[in-house]
């Protein structure tokens, strides 16, 4: 692109003309203290908790603790270039973020700053990130699935749009994995009911961002998704905006009538956060250290997720917060509280990870308390019995590894979960469509896998999908639309699995 | 303790300290009292700031030192006897600012580029009082980078006509 000098002097020219030279008065404050993110000003008489504040340098911060003599602020930038004894100005404003469609596709600092190189961002308007959630009025059932494209969730922890559903597991179980499909399977879903996606990493490293975002450009995912990216090696007070931020953007569309799907990566990081500005700005500890206000640090988040009335335009924010456990300790502070404060929760254990269970969902310990009626019928009608039969299973095998004689139902159980377990496995990045997941579970809860070895059963599954894919594509069609399991359609499904029967024993 | 919690314990200070006057002019005097005797305390500041000494001997320092102001030495052995000492100089700037409340006088601070005719200054503390409905006592100075008009401290505002002021805000709606 050429430049053009007398455009630019031009521009520059009417800046100047049209510039307010009138005196400017604003309240100010001085900086009597600063470090660790933390500036302490006196003066600031008049300024509001949560406000922004400008200290000059392009260096904003948030009034966090009024006190009688002076004002603790958390500074949105690098502490190194404000000093004792600095100006500081209010502004008048909360803090607040860009949003518009322009935001779809980029990669955004909490304060809606580009951080993927792509130029500036176009907005439509500035959303204030800390705003109180919709009342009830506002709102309406959770009813509508949201599809995950993972088999063992759909099936057996359904969640619904405007729902809030926490993956909670240790480090490496494959939390992020489960959210990043769920973005992914939104290309299987039609436009109109597709999710827009927003991916807020909190204190994540920047390579691993890095790698999500690669992941969901790869994918195609990125058409519909944003990244909101608050990284290890950011001020805690942009870590602890980044979710704010993010939902911010959610509602926005959400109001607009949109569905908006939000990952939160992860939680017990932005607790750590705020545990730290808090304890710098000497609020008092309580358990663990955190501040007495951490319950309502994330309730206060995770109320935002909702379904609104068709009068508001009908439009969800789901959210799919993640908390990271140490050691399977679900009973820790911040754990407890967010799965007290979520609608169900997909717990991840290690142990089944490392035993090659993948995803490693405890069927036992994973509910979803409001995603069941808003489960789709032919899902619920082929998988309704799945979460119970399985935990017998689990039960059984328990007894059966002592060697035991079993009963011949026990028996039929224990075969049968073993097969269940095994089909519910899945690769990373392959999430099914709804009508493949229904097809798979059906021909697995029917039997179809009963007469098949565990290790056949994964490689039927494989081919039954690229059969039907290849050759009956419209019973895959009526299944992906349908929402009742028809007599007509549940024929056409018999028919099908019993000709690809013959097609894999042949095949063999 | 944090820079909070002292300035918190100057002010109970200061505002025993000012109680003692029961009329304004009572309270002017007193703080031009406890100002003067701040200077006349600076000779032997290290040896009332030192934890070695004990306290009978800083005692008698000063008594000696004030002796002309019976009842501000007793304030200042108070102060050491609570080892708050460190606290005198917040004190004598919080007892202005309760003299100064009692006076209905606001402080303001005027920087201007080149130093101010009297009518100017004048003129300046005028506006000043019309702006805030109180009287301004303004203590004037000079400092070249901001160029020319006036930067105006008062009443927690800054009021900022300077030319240096200007230049920063249009550098700022540029950069924009």
């Amino acid at each position: 692109m050429a430049i053009r000098p007398e455009e630019i002097t031009k521009i520059i020219k009417e800046k100047i003309e049209h510039f307010d030279t009138s005196v400017d008065v604003s309240e100010v404050g001085t900086v009597i203290q600063v470090g660790d993110g933390i500036a302490r000003v006196h003066g600031l008489n008049h300024v509001k908790a949560s406000e922004l504040v400008d200290f000059g340098n392009g260096i904003k911060g948030m009034a966090m603790n009024l006190e009688y003599d002076n004002v603790g602020c958390v500074l949105m930038g690098a502490d190194t270039q404000v000093k004792e004894g600095d100006v500081v100005k209010r502004t008048g404003e909360v803090i607040s973020i860009p949003v518009g469609a322009g935001v779809i596709g980029r990669v955004v600092d909490p304060l809606g700053r580009p951080l993927d190189g792509k130029g500036e961002i176009q907005a439509d308007k500035n959303m204030p990130l800390d705003i109180v959630a919709p009342g009830i009025i506002d709102r309406q059932p959770v009813k509508q699935p949201l599809q995950t494209g993972i088999k063992a969730i759909d099936s057996m922890v359904p969640i619904g749009k405007g729902q809030r559903e926490l993956i909670i597991g240790d480090r490496q179980t494959g939390k992020t994995a489960i959210a990043i499909d769920a973005i992914i399977n939104q290309k299987n879903i039609p436009e109109k009911e597709r999710c827009i996606c927003i991916y807020i990493a909190v204190g994540q490293k920047q390579s691993t961002v890095a790698q999500v975002v690669k992941t969901l450009t790869d994918f195609g995912a990125m058409d519909y998704t944003v990244v909101v990216s608050a990284t290890a090696s950011d001020p805690a007070s942009m870590l602890y905006i980044a979710p704010y931020a993010g939902c911010a953007i959610g509602e926005y569309f959400m109001w607009q009538g949109k569905d908006v799907l939000i990952v939160y990566d992860d939680l017990s990081k932005h607790a750590q956060a705020y545990r730290q500005m808090s304890l710098l700005l000497r609020r008092p500890p309580g358990r663990e250290a955190y501040p007495g206000d951490v319950f309502y640090l994330h309730s206060r988040l995770l109320e935002r997720a909702c379904k609104l009335s068709n009068e508001n335009g009908g439009g969800s924010i789901t959210a799919l917060p993640i908390i990271e456990t140490q050691a399977n300790d679900v009973s820790a502070y911040i754990p407890t509280n967010v799965i007290s404060i979520t609608d169900g929760q997909i717990y991840l254990e290690s142990n089944l990870f490392l035993s090659g269970i993948k995803p490693a969902v405890n069927v036992g310990l994973s509910v979803s308390r409001v995603g069941g009626s808003a489960q789709r019928k032919t899902m619920r009608k082929v998988a309704g019995t799945l979460r119970i039969d399985l935990s017998q299973y689990q039960e059984l095998a328990g007894f059966a590894q002592f060697g035991s004689e079993l009963d011949k139902e026990s028996q039929r159980q224990i075969s049968r979960g073993q097969r269940m377990t095994e089909l519910l496995k899945q690769n990373q990045y392959s999430p099914l469509t709804v009508g493949e997941e229904v097809l798979s579970l059906y021909a697995g809860t029917h039997g179809y896998l009963d007469e098949l070895t565990v290790a056949d059963v994964l490689p039927y599954e494989k081919q039954l999908l690229a059969y039907v894919r290849a050759e009956r594509k419209d019973v895959l069609e009526t299944l992906n639309t349908s929402n009742e399991l028809t007599a007509d359609l549940e024929n056409k499904i018999v028919t099908l699995l019993d000709q690809f029967k013959t097609v894999f024993k042949a095949g063999k | 303790m944090n820079n909070s919690t002292a300035c918190r314990a100057a002010q109970r200070y200061a505002a025993a300290y000012d109680s003692l006057s029961t009329t304004t002019e009572q309270a002017v005097v007193r703080a031009e009292e406890l100002s003067t005797a701040e200077q006349a305390l600076a000779g032997v500041n290290d040896l009332l700031a030192s934890p070695s000494v004990p306290l009978t001997q800083k005692q008698a320092a000063v008594q000696a030192a004030l002796k002309n102001w019976p009842q501000v030495a007793s304030f200042v052995e108070v102060l050491l006897a609570a080892k708050r000492y460190n606290l005198l100089a917040q004190i004598v700037a919080d007892v202005y600012a309760l003299a100064d409340k009692r006076q209905g006088i606001l402080r303001a601070q005027i920087v201007s580029a080149r130093p101010l005719s009297d009518t100017e200054k004048q003129h300046a503390q005028r506006v000043l009082s019309t702006r805030y409905g109180q009287d301004v006592k303004a203590v004037f100075r000079t400092d070249k980078e901001v160029l020319g008009g006036l930067k105006i401290w008062c009443n927690g505002e800054l009021l900022d006509g300077s030319f240096q002021g200007q230049l920063n805000r249009l550098q700022e709606e540029l950069i924009k």
